[in-house]
């Protein structure tokens, strides 16, 4: 009962609620509207703190069970604390000690990672970027014009290829996307109703 | 305190750098740390800027008892962490998730098919307007998988292959931009700020 | 010597070379001003003094390079036409990179706290908050990102939703616009502009061209684009030479490599 028949029932509620008050500008409807977008803001930031308890739990698994990498694990579980004593006691305002970690630290660091994805990009199109058939001819073409059009170089270079680099962000890939756009907006309406009604209930887990 | 931030930021970017010759210890030290000091702000932003003004102000200080049902749904979500007790959860998420759903309805209409919709038919004097409606056309024929892309359908949903394949170019040539931008970013900070080889 | 089976690491040196060479020549090329760009520009300009502009940092720290710029540009223009800014966040990292933009360039140009601008920090469910500022924006934020009550700031208190503020510029480095569009847009009629990394650029465009997005401001370059509106040079112009130096280099490493296929065919 209490494992999936009220879930489906509360899902169904909720559902039906968020879906009818739309039309409704009833004050009744409005404020209870209002109520549960807060509820679920609530609920959602709690929702973050259990990953965060999870991911400390496999930390301290890690290391009092000595696996690989254990000792990165107490690299990981320090980072965590350092940053929640200097949080919670110091503030989050400019000049405390939790922004100087995170302007010198993890802004640096996470920068980087994402950074070296300008070498993979590289390596990626050099290895697969080969002209084997019309299709992939066209994506060759599309990425070169979009490449050359969007730097001041291509503009020197001739002032067509920024010309035609707007054509083809504001035509052909405009349609194609505007393409995808529909249809994913028709798919989720039907997954929402799915999963109002209750048909859909991957959400529930498997047991 | 600014020049030993900045000489700690040279190491820590130097040593994920590490990660582009081989997989080595000190880049898994940075990418662990970085993992705990990102986890670290998550916790200390979600409880200051989020759980206090919502829940300790308006419980405690303004007196919204109300309060107390998001709570304890919210409390629930941490039965997730015991398998026995897991299913308590699904409370909290059926919530979240049937509500989410039903108000995505009405938006996802008027947003994505509507308003797309009605856009694509205004500029139909055009030639433009004529490619992107053909284009819109066949790009949705070529995800319409009951019927065999054969024959005339067959030509149109590889015309819809075309144009799918000028956006897919499209967006790789604005991902090496925005890629290359990110590492401009790192050299910068390299150049500029640590070494100051540039002004 | 078989060049398709080069090792990667020749690549990412000639990527090295092909960034940071340009960085240290110190040439600054000149750059032309996109219709996307304009129409954002052109939307803040129009505004008038005092109106309300909420700027919303919807981006992680991975992307603050490419995406600083373009937030640096907005504020200065918000900021220069005397416009009161509310500042919000709806990625957990943009929460404290968008506080420290916003305050650093407000010292910069004199403004004050609670009198040109507020910060409001961060809210986890952006569905839920987008959509509740809709109705209130204090039942989203009762506090602000220092925990005051930013209904005490006198130039804020008649702030109550979306009716209240001129324009909605979410800065991004996802799909975050496509939200504020969906229910800001569609259910409340807000005008949107989006700030957003190059990356995101092409998923964009059918929101500009529906009328549902103002206009975009894509990536270093959309911020080079928006610098030279305002007459300045920020980080954008700065990394223009790099950023075509990179794009020669990827061309020309996507064809040596395919002339080497040819070649090794025949």
């Amino acid at each position: 009962m209490l494992s999936k028949k009220i879930p489906i029932a509360v899902c169904f509620l909720f559902g039906l609620f968020g879906l009818v008050q739309y039309f409704s500008p009833h004050p009744a409807a409005v404020s209870a509207y209002s109520t549960v977008l807060d509820w679920v803001q609530i609920i959602f930031a709690f929702t973050l703190l259990v990953g965060v308890v999870s991911l400390l739990q496999i930390q301290l698994k890690h290391v009092s069970r000595k696996e690989k990498y254990w000792g990165y694990s107490i690299v990981t579980i320090v980072g965590i604390l350092v940053m929640a004593v200097f949080g919670f006691a110091g503030g989050t305002e400019r000049g405390t000690a939790f922004m100087w970690v995170f302007d010198n630290m993890q802004v640096p660091m996470q920068s980087t990672v994402f950074a070296m994805l300008a070498f993979f990009v590289a390596t990626a199109a050099y290895r697969g970027f080969r002209l084997r058939n019309v299709e992939a001819g066209i994506l060759l073409a599309a990425a070169i014009i979009i490449m050359l059009g969007r730097i001041p170089i291509g503009e020197m270079i001739s002032a067509r290829i920024p010309e035609t680099a707007e054509w083809i962000l504001n035509v052909p890939s405009m349609s194609a996307k505007r393409a995808v756009l529909i249809g994913i907006g028709l798919g989720s309406i039907t997954t929402a109703l799915r999963v109002i009604l209750g048909i859909e209930r991957s959400y529930l887990g498997r047991n | 305190m600014t020049e030993l931030g900045t000489l700690i930021a040279l190491i820590l970017t130097l040593m994920v750098f590490s990660f582009l010759y081989k997989e080595n210890p000190i880049y898994r030290f940075a990418e662990y740390l970085l993992v705990g000091i990102s986890v670290g702000y998550y916790l200390v932003i979600i409880c200051r800027n989020t759980i206090y003004p919502l829940v300790i102000e308006k419980l405690f200080i303004h007196g919204e008892y109300l309060v107390i049902v998001p709570v304890c749904l919210g409390l629930l979500m941490f039965a997730r962490l015991n398998k026995r007790w897991a299913y308590l959860s699904r409370l909290p998420l059926s919530l979240m998730i049937g509500f989410g759903a039903g108000i995505s309805i009405p938006a996802m209409l008027q947003a994505r098919i509507l308003k797309q919709m009605s856009a694509s038919m205004q500029s139909l004097a055009t030639i433009n307007g004529i490619i992107i409606l053909i284009g819109i056309i066949s790009t949705i024929t070529y995800f319409y998988f009951s019927k065999r892309q054969e024959g005339m359908f067959g030509k149109v949903t590889r015309l819809g292959t075309y144009f799918l394949m000028v956006f897919f170019g499209a967006t790789f040539g604005y991902t090496v931009m925005s890629r290359i931008s990110l590492l401009i970013g790192r050299f910068e900070f390299i150049l500029r700020d640590a070494l100051r080889v540039i002004s | 010597m078989d060049l398709s089976r080069i090792d990667r690491r020749y690549i990412y040196l000639v990527i090295a070379i092909a960034i940071a060479v340009p960085l240290l020549l110190k040439v600054q090329l000149p750059v032309s001003v996109g219709p996307e760009v304009q129409k954002v520009y052109d939307e803040i300009d129009s505004l008038q003094s005092r109106d309300c502009v909420m700027i919303s940092f919807d981006f992680e720290a991975s992307s603050v390079a490419e995406i600083k710029p373009v937030a640096e540009a907005v504020i200065r223009h918000a900021f220069e036409k005397n416009l009161r800014i509310v500042g919000l966040a709806l990625f957990s990292e943009g929460t404290a990179i968008g506080y420290n933009i916003i305050s650093s360039l407000a010292e910069e140009y004199g403004k004050k706290y609670g009198e040109d601008y507020i910060y409001l920090g961060f809210r986890p469910q952006y569905v839920s908050a987008i959509l509740g500022m809709g109705e209130n924006i204090d039942q989203v934020y009762p506090l602000d990102y220092l925990n005051d009550d930013w209904k005490d700031f006198p130039p804020f208190s008649d702030v109550e939703n979306y009716h209240d503020i001129s324009l909605v510029v979410s800065i991004a480095d996802g799909s975050l616009p496509t939200y504020w569009v969906e229910y800001a847009g569609s259910r409340y009629g807000q005008k949107i502009a989006a700030g957003i990394t190059a990356v995101m650029a092409t998923s964009y465009y059918p929101y500009t061209a529906s009328g549902q997005l103002v206009g975009i401001i894509g990536g270093l370059k959309g911020a080079a684009e928006y610098e030279n509106l305002l007459g300045y040079t920020g980080g954008g112009h700065r990394g223009m030479l790099a950023q075509s130096s990179g794009h020669l280099a990827i061309i020309a490493l996507v064809i040596l490599a395919n002339v080497a296929a040819l070649r090794k065919k025949r």
